[in-house]
């Protein structure tokens, strides 16, 4: 349990600095899925990397920083970003989307 | 003939009429797709060079986003010179058996439900074609669809399908009520065929999603080094959509291998499940779901609903789970 507003779990995944505006990084942590953060125009997103369709990395994809939306490498699926949604074929199956904290020049996961 | 040229990849060529998905596949490359229909948008490409007609310029599995990028779809393009595209060829979709065209004569038509009749083809040589596989049947106006087979590879050149009456459906009203003698047949296409593994394995069918999943029974049959047990689920709207447990085993010839469990969705019959056919699964599987391996077929929402349950929800390799998205 968690006292005095002390979030009991958050993990450091990089610094905000690592994610160029445009761009994304795939990070990996031991025991789960790999991530992927989005840095669109100074505000970041974290996904799961790996597309819901295909064994693809979505941080390798082309990103549409206007619209807000990845895609896959692969097969040219797509995601919102913010959602998860997915938003372009073959893609059906929605992205997972984390919550995350920004403090200290650092992103950190909370889930 | 058109050449094809892949950016950083192998060229082809594309014969009139053909289109890029079709003769990338012919040529034996592995072009990515699935449906070959225009709806899952598996195989869209970049077209850097050269034009296309497309068959279906509205096709759903193109976004306005891969319309503005210059993205066709490759079974829905027919070149009109040459062209270069850039696409990633995927392994996966090599062709095992390189799908071609060939006239074939009707030999026979029965009933299996209410809506689904098994149609009997046959062409001059071997019929080659993997358990689950489809092929493109086409009619002598041109008119086109996707159809799973329902038997297995065989030396006489038989093809059947079993193939459900859509209601004013364009295909098979022209199929049902004036079946033409003679067809033209293009395939094998479709990557969800039965593959070796050591699980046993689970078949699931909706609606005309039936000849697959009877083909991969009977392909897990006909094979005497092939032990697997097949659980075959069978969803339908009412009892009179299912043909039955007795009509599974003979035609499968799984005999005590096979166990058919059947799911109505619109109508409660004393002894059969109740319920969607991913809901009847779920129920009968509690925390088993790892011990098997899974074919699908079906309408869209049917396997939207297996995708999420098997892949999403259980964790499974999408490796395991194997369907072909039809529209």
């Amino acid at each position: 349990m968690s006292d005095g507003g002390v979030i009991a779990s958050e993990t450091l995944l990089c610094a905000q600095s690592d994610v160029p505006e445009g761009g994304a990084v795939k990070i990996e942590l031991a025991g789960r899925p790999p991530l992927a953060i989005f840095n669109i125009k100074g505000t970041f997103f974290v996904t799961d990397d790996t597309c819901t369709h295909g064994e693809a990395s979505l941080s390798e994809g082309e990103i549409d920083t206007d619209e807000c939306v990845v895609e896959c490498p692969w097969h040219s699926g797509a995601f919102e970003l913010s959602t998860g949604k997915p938003c372009g074929a073959p893609c059906t199956i929605a992205l997972r989307i984390h919550r995350f904290a920004l403090h200290d020049g650092g992103i950190y996961l909370l889930d | 003939m058109n050449r094809i040229e892949i950016v950083d990849g192998a060229g082809f060529s594309c014969a009139e009429g053909d289109t890029l998905l079709r003769a990338g596949l012919r040529a034996g490359l592995g072009l990515p797709y699935e449906c070959n229909a225009g709806g899952c948008g598996t195989c869209k490409v970049e077209l850097i060079e050269g034009a296309v007609e497309s068959r279906w310029p509205e096709a759903p599995g193109l976004s306005d986003r891969d319309r503005r990028k210059g993205r066709v779809l490759a079974c829905q393009s027919l070149p009109t010179g040459d062209c270069r595209l850039r696409l990633r060829l995927d392994p996966a979709c090599i062709p095992e058996i390189r799908p071609e065209r060939r006239k074939a004569r009707l030999t026979g038509m029965a009933d299996i439900t209410r809506d689904i009749r098994e149609f009997r083809f046959a062409a001059e040589g071997p019929a080659r074609f993997r358990p689950g596989q489809y092929a493109m049947l086409s009619l002598p106006d041109g008119t086109e669809r996707a159809y799973s087979l329902s038997n297995i590879a065989n030396a006489d050149g038989a093809s059947h399908f079993q193939i459900r009456r859509v209601p004013d459906g364009r295909m098979t009203e022209r199929l049902f009520d004036a079946a033409p003698t003679e067809i033209m047949l293009d395939g094998p296409y479709g990557l969800a065929h039965l593959q070796p593994g050591a699980r046993d394995v689970v078949c699931i069918a909706g609606g005309s999603g039936l000849a697959p999943m009877v083909s991969i029974a009977r392909g897990i049959a006909a094979d005497p080094a092939d032990a697997r047990r097949v659980h075959f689920f069978h969803g339908g709207r009412t009892s009179a959509d299912l043909p039955g447990e007795g009509w599974a085993r003979t035609l499968t010839g799984l005999g005590d291998r096979l166990a058919y469990h059947a799911a109505v969705s619109d109508e409660s019959v004393p002894g059969l499940a109740q319920g969607f056919v991913h809901e009847v699964l779920a129920a009968w599987m509690g925390d088993r779901f790892d011990n098997y391996d899974y074919y699908c077929a079906g309408p869209p929402p049917m396997i939207q609903a297996l995708e999420t349950l098997l892949v999403a929800t259980k964790g499974l390799p999408a490796g395991r789970v194997r369907f072909d998205r039809f529209f």
